[in-house]
């Protein structure tokens, strides 16, 4: 459903990502997780279509996002760190423009903000002006937005920054959820028991290279000694990229599938 | 690498998403806009009922003198030029000159603001994420930036066009033409703009600062060549008919067929002339129709040709702008911050830190000093290319006249320097005042420090211009000193307001200085710094004007009255004083009190 294939984009003579070939399978979430200034918000901005790989190809539903970008485009959702609103419109004009932007007719819309709303808890604020909101109502409300359309694919950058223990909860149930209905979801996080809870599959990027890619148990077989945890993995991982010039040659690449 | 060859997919998997045809995007995008609109507005109307009345009546009386003026101007031209002939010529030569400097503005300020909307902001990096064609997010945006960068011209140049026609007693269809003339004028530089940025962007995402710079200077060498060009080599005495005739022609490159800026001018004067109840009203009302029809139609294939270059460029343009690496230059502590630092040996450290902190700011954001530049390099510009006139005209009084005028501009770019800059300075203060507002500093000395930055920052800059202007118009030391000192107390004064009503009125919820400086507060300041300048101009010009008439200027000396002007003067200086320190002190009062009260 995700598909990056062999992809290398660079900034000037910077290589932020280099030759990234990943799958995610519909009914799979995966975790990106590396240091900051890895690559990952760069891999992120291809798969929604803000820039288009150096080289390579991405592709969302089979749909190449460099050609084909509205149609890609129509099977996502999107959830940004900063999440950006209309600060003079209220919840609900917003959630009725993205639905509208994704082809749903006025029934259909009123019915799926209906139960996003109810789904996000948002009647308290929902007709209030967005500048009026705190990160974490904001949070909720482009969570809600992403899920309007049932996209196929979700892509999360920090699924959890800014909300509640009450909300954080909700969300990873959902992730779960809409998972195990055949969506393919992509998150990327600097938490480390969040990717261990959520994900099925986990990748370490670092320098723009993806260094390893499976479930926590085969990138702890990976590196042939038992970590008891994920973040002791992620720590020597990105520890030996940093030492040296192609790490990933030392470590055995595992694929869920 | 241990990253897995990537497994061909037999696109696609997954059945399309229902896509919106162009009309119901277009339609939704609309309706965005309306929402966003009549939200704005009616939050204004219920949360800042007085500040849209006041913003309203502001304007209108702007709109209202600025239609007195040219009004009074178009009648001027009327009278003395009676001979149809010339005066046509002459009210053609006003409109092309304005029309063309108006393209070239245009162009420019699309462009820039466009760059913005198209590449920098957030809610296109929003867009991009939903299923919208790309022409429809270009379209969006090139409306807005069209709409931005026209309303200044919409504001000043309407009462122009309507007085033209109250003046020369055009029918009704003159005013209902002038409508869609202007808006399918504004269009076509809009397009060109946009037309350009987008190539530059997609071809030369690296070098679009060098081009700029180019741009800029290319621009300049082609306004002094104009400049230099209508005024070399005058052969006839100034004011004189001869010297009308030969300036109108000098004028002439600005009523080049191919320019927009010309369809429009002669359409609008042929639309004046319009009727049906002459040969020659009817020719002049099918000859208005042609041009506009050529106007609108040229804004229409310009509007097709910016969508197909959006289609074609902008998305690949996007890309290749944000493939930059940010520059990450290592910056070294500044000789001149250090200077600053001993040279205000009497101030408290804090405050001192304080100014260095903000000159670093200022220095450092480009926007700033180069906008405040331009203004200045335009101004000494003009200043120096006004000798001629102090040859030519030996009236002391008209020079003396002139000089002071020449002070009231400085104060006048001097106050929107303070609106734009540093009256937005203590509400940008708010997003950080987890540094200065945890620091061992009274809040009065961060108000001390920005009034210091502003005022010594400002009056450097403005006392060479102002002794340039003196110095090219050859005015008596003691309009030189009247004006120095009137130069100091417009510096203090303005500071003093905008750092005051700033803290007063300060906008904490904005990251944006010139959204900040658009709001109700930025508009008062510029108001009450508007009638401040007017007052020290008055207080200054008239005494030293009439004293130095007296004195001799303008032929026979009266001694009798010579005595009583200078103490005129001196009351004048002295009260311009008291003025200056008024206005320093008041508004600072007023913002210590509430910047101390101030929660964030």
């Amino acid at each position: 459903m995700i598909e990056f294939e062999n992809v290398t984009r660079t900034y000037g003579r910077k290589v932020a990502v280099a030759g990234l070939s990943l799958v995610v399978p519909e009914g799979q979430v995966f975790a990106f997780l590396g240091p900051n200034g890895a690559g990952k918000t760069t891999a992120i901005k291809m798969l929604v279509g803000l820039l288009r790989p150096s080289s390579g190809h991405v592709r969302l539903g089979g749909y190449d996002l460099s050609t084909d970008a509205r149609r890609a485009c129509g099977l996502l959702g999107y959830v940004p760190d900063v999440p950006f609103l209309y600060d003079k419109l209220t919840g609900r004009e917003v959630l009725h423009f993205i639905a509208g932007m994704h082809g749903l007719d006025e029934r259909a819309a009123v019915e799926r903000v209906h139960r996003e709303m109810a789904h996000f808890e948002l009647d308290e604020f929902i007709d209030e002006l967005a500048e009026t909101y705190s990160h974490g109502m904001k949070q909720r409300l482009v969570f809600a937005a992403a899920m309007l359309h049932d996209p196929a694919v979700l892509v999360i950058d920090e699924p959890l920054v800014g909300l509640d223990p009450r909300s954080a909860r909700l969300v990873k149930n959902l992730l779960r959820e809409k998972a195990n209905r055949g969506a393919a979801i992509l998150m990327s996080t600097h938490l480390l028991d969040v990717a261990e809870e959520i994900a099925d599959r986990i990748g370490i990027i670092d320098r723009g290279k993806l260094l390893c890619a499976g479930t926590l148990e085969e990138l702890r077989q990976s590196l042939s000694q038992r970590h008891s945890s994920l973040e002791q993995l992620f720590l020597e991982v990105t520890a030996a990229s940093g030492e040296s010039a192609a790490p990933a040659e030392a470590l055995e690449h595992h694929r869920s599938e | 690498m241990t990253t897995q060859p990537a497994r061909k997919l037999p696109p696609p998997v997954v059945p399309p998403p229902r896509l919106l045809g162009a009309p119901e995007e277009a339609r939704l995008f609309w309706r965005l806009r309306w929402r966003l609109a009549s939200n704005i507005f009616r939050q204004a109307f219920q949360q800042a009922r007085f500040r849209m009345s006041l913003v309203t009546l502001l304007t209108g009386l702007l709109w209202v003198g600025l239609f007195g003026l040219f009004a009074q101007g178009f009648h001027f031209l009327k009278t003395t030029i009676p001979e149809s002939v010339t005066h046509d010529e002459t009210a053609r030569a006003v409109f092309s000159i304005f029309f063309v400097s108006l393209t070239v503005m245009l162009v420019l300020s699309t462009g820039i603001i466009l760059y913005g909307g198209l590449f920098r902001s957030a809610e296109v990096r929003f867009l991009f994420s939903l299923p919208v064609r790309v022409e429809r997010i270009f379209l969006h945006k090139f409306q807005e930036a069209v709409l931005f960068s026209s309303w200044g011209f919409l504001l000043l140049g309407t009462p122009m066009l309507v007085a033209y026609g109250v003046v020369e007693e055009g029918s009704w269809y003159y005013f209902a033409a002038i409508i869609p003339f202007t808006l399918s004028f504004v269009y076509i530089p809009g397009a060109i703009g946009a037309i350009l940025v987008l190539l530059i962007v997609r071809w030369l995402p690296g070098d679009r600062r060098k081009l700029l710079w180019l741009a800029g200077g290319l621009l300049a060498l082609t306004a002094a060549a104009v400049s230099w060009s209508i005024r070399r080599n005058i052969d006839n005495d100034l004011l004189t008919p001869a010297w009308f005739q030969e300036m109108l022609a000098r004028l002439r490159f600005s009523e080049t067929r191919l320019l927009p800026s010309w369809w429009l001018s002669s359409g609008l004067l042929e639309a004046v002339r319009a009727g049906w109840d002459t040969a020659e009203g009817r020719r002049a009302l099918s000859e208005s129709v042609m041009f506009l029809a050529l106007t609108i139609s040229n804004a229409l294939f310009l509007h097709q040709l910016a969508i197909w270059a959006a289609a074609g460029l902008y998305r690949g343009g996007y890309s290749a702008l944000h493939a930059e690496r940010p520059s990450r230059k290592r910056l070294k502590p500044a000789r001149f911050d250090s200077l600053v630092l001993r040279a205000a040996f009497f101030l408290t450290p804090a405050m001192r830190l304080l100014i260095v902190k903000d000159l670093r700011l200022f220095r450092r954001d480009p926007v700033q000093w180069l906008q405040f530049l331009i203004f200045f390099g335009l101004l000494a510009l003009y200043f120096l290319n006004i000798r001629r006139l102090s040859y030519d005209v030996n009236y002391v009084s008209w020079v003396t006249m002139i000089s002071f005028l020449n002070l009231a501009v400085v104060g006048l770019i001097l106050s929107t320097f303070t609106t734009r800059f540093i009256f937005p300075m203590i509400s940008l203060e708010g997003r950080r005042f987890w540094i200065l507002g945890l620091l061992p500093v009274k809040r009065e000395t961060i108000l001390w420090g920005k009034f210091l930055f502003a005022a010594v920052g400002s009056v450097v800059p403005s006392t060479l211009l102002i002794l340039l202007s003196d110095f090219m118009l050859r005015v008596s030391p003691l309009v030189v000193a009247v004006h120095v000192l009137a130069c100091c107390v417009l510096c203090s004064g303005l500071s003093g307001i905008a750092v005051g009503l700033g803290a007063k009125m300060p906008n904490l919820r904005d990251d944006s200085p010139s959204r900040i400086a658009a709001g109700f507060g930025g508009t008062l300041n510029l108001v009450i710094s508007t009638g401040y300048i007017a007052a020290v101009v008055l207080l200054t010009a008239l005494p030293c004007h009439f004293y130095l008439a007296a004195a001799g200027g303008l032929g026979a000396p009266l001694d009798a009255t010579t005595d009583r002007l200078w103490n005129w003067l001196l009351a004048g200086a002295a009260g311009s004083i008291v003025l200056g320190v008024v206005a320093t002190l008041l508004p600072l009062r007023i913002g210590f009190k509430a910047f101390r009260d101030l929660e964030f």
